[in-house]
């Protein structure tokens, strides 16, 4: 039948709001099997916008949410991680006055145990492992990420969500984390990833789409979306 | 030595109780972001339960407890979240904190029906109060070992849940951020059903320890009011850290009974200071306690409010007037007064108006500062003696001057905290004066001078006397009052319309901007609270003069909460909303209870069952004080956007207004009673938008919705019209078939769920 695999995530024409006020109006976008999709744009784009709406976090009030090729337009958020879709939204993915062991205690919400969300969060950030009686809002911004990401190695899910990882960390963080993410992705996770700076994300992005205005206005090799990326910025 | 171990003992153990009964609040609070008002409510439910099954039907005692603690204080809780909590989300803090107070009213008006308040009932101490045991000379019963080892219990337990379990870690979590609880798969919805579960069983079980320890007796509004004392505990640990809950829980049971043991016992108000302790300290420890700082982001609420034009207002207030004149026309002068006592509650719920509808700020005992107005009035107001006595002006002006004052005196220091606390601060007060000032009836001499605050339990208050404006005749004080009420009115809605009004709003939409914008908020705050205690004062000394007397009874905090809670059901942001709420709590339920009871006296067969009718019309007014989480804007925002759709069909308000006429007519000839006519005229009100719409939908609708409710049904769509991709589309959606063209066999993807899954929504 159709010769190009079905994509796992896809947004068609979907719209979404706070309140009266509409943010996405018409966003498409698809993440393939086992592929990178980078979401880039300027602040106030409505990427994380875009981000919430795939997590189940925000409904959509048009347009449709795939997983799958499956319409589940209104599926909960905690339903939408039970099917494999792991999100770590913008800024740390923590919760700040539980312990790092106890954030990886609720991250088992989705069915893996704690010896194993242990196991993969120590073995891939040992640092993690000494501090795991500490607060975990009392942990640097990168272990702060790190612990945060650590969600989706213990979890296995299908595909992951990433909203500015980059944001406020070094740059030798920032490297390590997408080390971490391309590894990952070689096991066959599938990626989107919302970034404002395009450089950390490009090496690791098969496809990268611009946003703008809460529309998505192109989509192309990672390169010329971010010619784009620069021109739209200059351009205002 | 002996009696300070006693009392210590004693302290220890009131203090265990009261711990008990704040970490369930604290439970709730953090897991749902709600204050429970009804705790103590609970608290008083599963302690009338248990005395029920124990006393009243004989089960052995640990089967009582079975039941009670054991299943309905979990199903009470769980209950609760399913139906109510749950729904108020994105609601402001009023509506959460007035929707468990509708609760809190609710529970009491329903144990005040099953169980009738007139008999007495007691309940012994756990193994009877002659099981102690005797160490260092200190005697120590069954009863308070248990409390002490229960406590402990639960002291230990919680703490493990929280740190052992996946559950209590998962509660502890849902405080820092729900959403990303969600994205790690829990449903924090089933975790706060889980908190108010336990909160509630916490509840129960305190007021089954407490009851025994207080005396044994078993009154509804005190037993509430003794749990509500542990509100001072949770706030020691600023309504978050359990371990200090329970330190300041044991503070404050300690005080206490060392207060009873150490004051002097010549000191005739020591009663009642030990009483209001609870509430002082919780004042004290508002205070103290350094508070949350104020939210940056603008809290997105549901409420709306339209605001009315002065213009419209003023005409609206002169309509009021007319419309109240014709009514008086149709009653007798008993039915004269008791509109008129009613017409005073309307004036005091205005205070609510400019305060909570207009500041976004919460005073729970507006009828404390009536009676702080009415104790003024009638110690420096009252002129001449006998059948000429009367209030002076400058009497009320004086009482409306010092409410006002000790407005600001109570709010002054609550100024800085967010409303929740600031409600708590009025709350303390409301109680407070409660329990001391209006319990003042014997004399002191202080300075030389002998007084009583509040002489022999009840004033008698004359009607107010200006020149020719004389109060005594009933229709004259019933329009004064109803002028007042529209003079405030307007005021107000030209208040909201001004300056100072709109930085109100400001104000109550996001402190933290209003801060920025370099407003002065605690002059602000300062100031609208001011104002308002002065018009609950002006309400206050109208509303003894209309009644004749006035007891400490007429001003407790239930009855302040059930003002609130009716205007908040009203409209808070309506002067309306005020005028509902205030006729409601002032007469409504009078009416009520007294028309059925008299239904009850005239066909005794009947009686019970009319006598219930009275009582269900006090639980269903509860229930939509409930539905406010649903409706937070209230019933009159509801009527006047009805309404308001019917303006193009002038038709139908014409006609409307032509019924009404002639129904009034009929009332007045004697051809029809006054309960007809109230009935047709409350039925005629709300079909009449039923009716418009019926009739002329295009008008009220508007063309287009008209339009789409006349469209296509399903199974004829296509016959009739092109079958366009728009309409495939539509069929698709309603049919529940995924979009597009679907592929014959869904492949295998890489997701583990969803590929077997027929239907995702099915997961849940
Ligand atoms: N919680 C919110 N409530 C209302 N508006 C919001 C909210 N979050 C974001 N917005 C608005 O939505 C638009 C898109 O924001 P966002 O999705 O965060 O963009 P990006 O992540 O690309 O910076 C912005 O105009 C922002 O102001
Ligand atoms: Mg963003």
């Amino acid at each position: 039948m159709n010769a190009e695999p079905e994509p796992l995530l896809e947004l068609v024409g979907a719209r979404a709001a706070y309140g009266p006020i509409e943010v996405l109006h018409g966003v498409d976008l698809a993440v393939g099997p086992g592929s990178v999709v980078a979401l880039l744009g300027p602040n106030g784009g409505g990427k994380s916008t875009t981000m919430k709406v795939c997590a189940g976090l925000l409904p959509l009030t048009g347009g449709e949410l795939r997983f799958a090729g499956r319409r589940v337009n209104g599926v909960t958020a905690q339903d939408a991680a039970r099917l494999g879709v792991c999100s770590i939204p913008e800024g740390r993915g923590v919760f700040p006055n539980l312990t790092v062991r106890e954030n990886l205690w609720v991250a088992t919400g989705t069915g893996a145990t704690l010896a194993e969300m242990e196991e993969a969060a120590y073995t891939r950030f040992p640092i993690l492992g000494e501090r795991r009686h500490q607060l975990a809002g009392s942990l640097s911004g990168g272990q702060q990420q790190m612990l945060a990401l650590s969600r989706a190695l213990g979890t296995d899910p299908a595909v992951l969500l990433l909203d500015e990882l980059s944001m406020g960390l070094a740059p030798m963080i920032v490297t390590q984390m997408y080390d971490t993410v391309a590894q990952l992705v070689a096991e066959g996770l599938s990626v989107l990833v919302a970034e404002q700076f395009a450089r950390a994300v490009l090496p690791i992005a098969d496809t990268a789409a611009l946003m703008l205005h809460g529309r998505v206005v192109a989509v192309g090799r990672p390169g010329e979306i971010e010619d784009q990326l620069s021109s739209s910025y200059l351009g205002g | 030595m002996t009696t300070f171990l006693t009392f210590t003992i004693l302290g220890l153990v009131l203090g265990s109780v009261y711990a008990i009964a704040a970490s369930g609040l604290v439970l709730t609070y953090n897991t749902s972001g709600i204050f429970n008002f009804a705790h103590g409510a609970q608290a008083m439910l599963g302690t009338f339960l248990y005395w029920q099954l124990t006393y009243g039907w004989g089960l052995p005692m640990w089967l009582s407890l079975i039941i009670v603690v054991g299943l309905v204080g979990p199903a009470m809780g769980a209950a609760l979240h399913t139906l109510i909590m749950k729904g108020l989300r994105d609601t402001a803090d009023v509506t959460k904190i007035v929707v468990t107070v509708a609760i809190l009213l609710g529970m009491v008006y329903l144990s005040q029906w099953i169980w009738h308040p007139e008999d007495a009932r007691i309940m012994e101490m756990f193994f009877g109060a002659s099981a102690k045991i005797e160490l260092l000379g200190v005697v120590i019963r069954a009863h308070e070992i248990i409390c002490l080892v229960v406590a402990a219990a639960i002291a230990v337990g919680l703490r493990l849940l929280f740190t052992r379990s996946r559950v209590g870690v998962v509660m502890r979590a849902t405080v820092d951020d729900p959403d990303l609880l969600r994205l790690a798969g829990h449903n924090p919805d089933r975790v706060a059903m889980l908190s108010w579960a336990m909160g509630s069983t916490l509840a129960v079980l305190a007021g089954v320890l407490i009851t025994p320890i207080g005396g044994g007796a078993l009154e509804a509004n005190q037993l509430t009011l003794l749990v509500i004392d542990a509100f001072a505990a949770a706030m020691f640990g600023r309504l978050r850290s359990i371990p200090r809950t329970f330190a300041g829980a044991i503070v404050l049971g300690m005080t206490a009974t060392y207060v009873m043991a150490y004051f002097p016992t010549d000191w005739t108000w020591t009663g009642n200071f030990r009483v209001s302790l609870p509430m002082i300290i919780l004042f004290v420890v508002l205070i103290v306690l350094p508070q949350d700082r104020l939210r940056v982001a603008a809290v997105r609420t549901r409420e709306r409010y339209r605001v009315p034009s002065v213009r419209s207002a003023a005409t609206w207030g002169g309509v009021f007037v007319a419309v109240v004149f014709l009514l008086s026309l149709l009653m007798e002068d008993s039915s004269i007064t008791t509109f008129t006592l009613g017409m005073t509650f309307a004036i005091i719920a205005l205070s609510l108006t400019v305060l909570t509808g207009y500041a976004g700020e919460l005073n729970l005992a507006p009828l404390s500062f009536g009676a702080v107005a009415t104790i003024v009035a009638f110690h420096f107001g009252v002129a001449g003696t006998g059948l000429a006595a009367h209030l002076s002006l400058w009497g009320v002006l004086l009482a409306v001057l010092v409410t006002a004052v000790v407005g600001g005196v109570v709010a002054l220091p609550a100024l800085r905290l967010r409303g929740l606390y600031l409600a708590l601060a009025t709350m303390a007060f409301g109680v407070f004066l409660s329990n001391m000032v209006l319990r003042d009836t014997t004399e002191h001499t202080l300075f030389g001078v002998t007084f009583s605050l509040f002489p022999n339990g009840t004033l008698i208050v004359p009607p107010l006397k200006v020149g020719p404006l004389d109060l005594r005749d009933p229709l004259t004080f019933l329009l004064t009052a109803a002028v007042l009420f529209a003079l405030i009115a307007v005021g107000l809605v030209a208040l909201r319309n001004s300056g100072y009004g709109r930085r109100l709003a400001a104000m109550k939409d996001s402190p933290a901007a209003a801060a920025m914008l370099g407003q002065n908020l605690v002059r602000l705050k300062f100031g609208v609270f001011m104002l308002s205690a002065a018009i609950a004062g002006l309400g206050g000394v109208l509303m003894a003069g209309a009644s004749g007397s006035v007891a400490g009874d007429n001003f407790t905090i239930m009855a302040s909460l059930g003002l609130v809670m009716l205007t908040v059901v009203g409209g808070i942001g309506y002067v309306s909303g005020a005028l509902f709420g205030g006729l409601m709590a002032g007469v409504g339920f009078v009416i009520i209870i007294g028309t059925f009871n008299d239904l009850a006296m005239a066909d005794p067969a009947m009686g019970t069952v009319y006598t219930s009718i009275g009582q269900l019309a006090m639980v269903a007014t509860a229930l939509i004080g409930m539905g406010v989480g649903k409706n937070p804007s209230g019933t009159v925002h509801d009527l006047v956007g009805s309404y308001r759709a019917l303006r193009n069909a002038k038709p139908v308000l014409v006609g409307g207004a032509a019924a009404e006429a002639v129904l009034y007519v009929l009332a007045l000839t004697g051809v029809i009673g006054n309960w007809w006519f109230a009935i047709l005229t409350a039925c005629l009100g709300m079909m009449l938008p039923v009716l418009g719409r019926m009739l002329m939908p295009a008008a009220v609708l508007g063309a287009e919705e008209a339009a789409r409710r006349r469209s296509t049904p399903l199974e004829l769509a296509g016959v009739e019209e092109p079958y366009t991709e728009e309409l495939r589309r539509r069929l698709d959606r309603e049919l529940g078939l995924p979009a597009g063209a679907a592929p014959a066999t869904p492949r295998r993807t890489g997701f583990p769920l969803a590929a077997e899954e027929g239907d995702v929504h099915a997961v849940a």
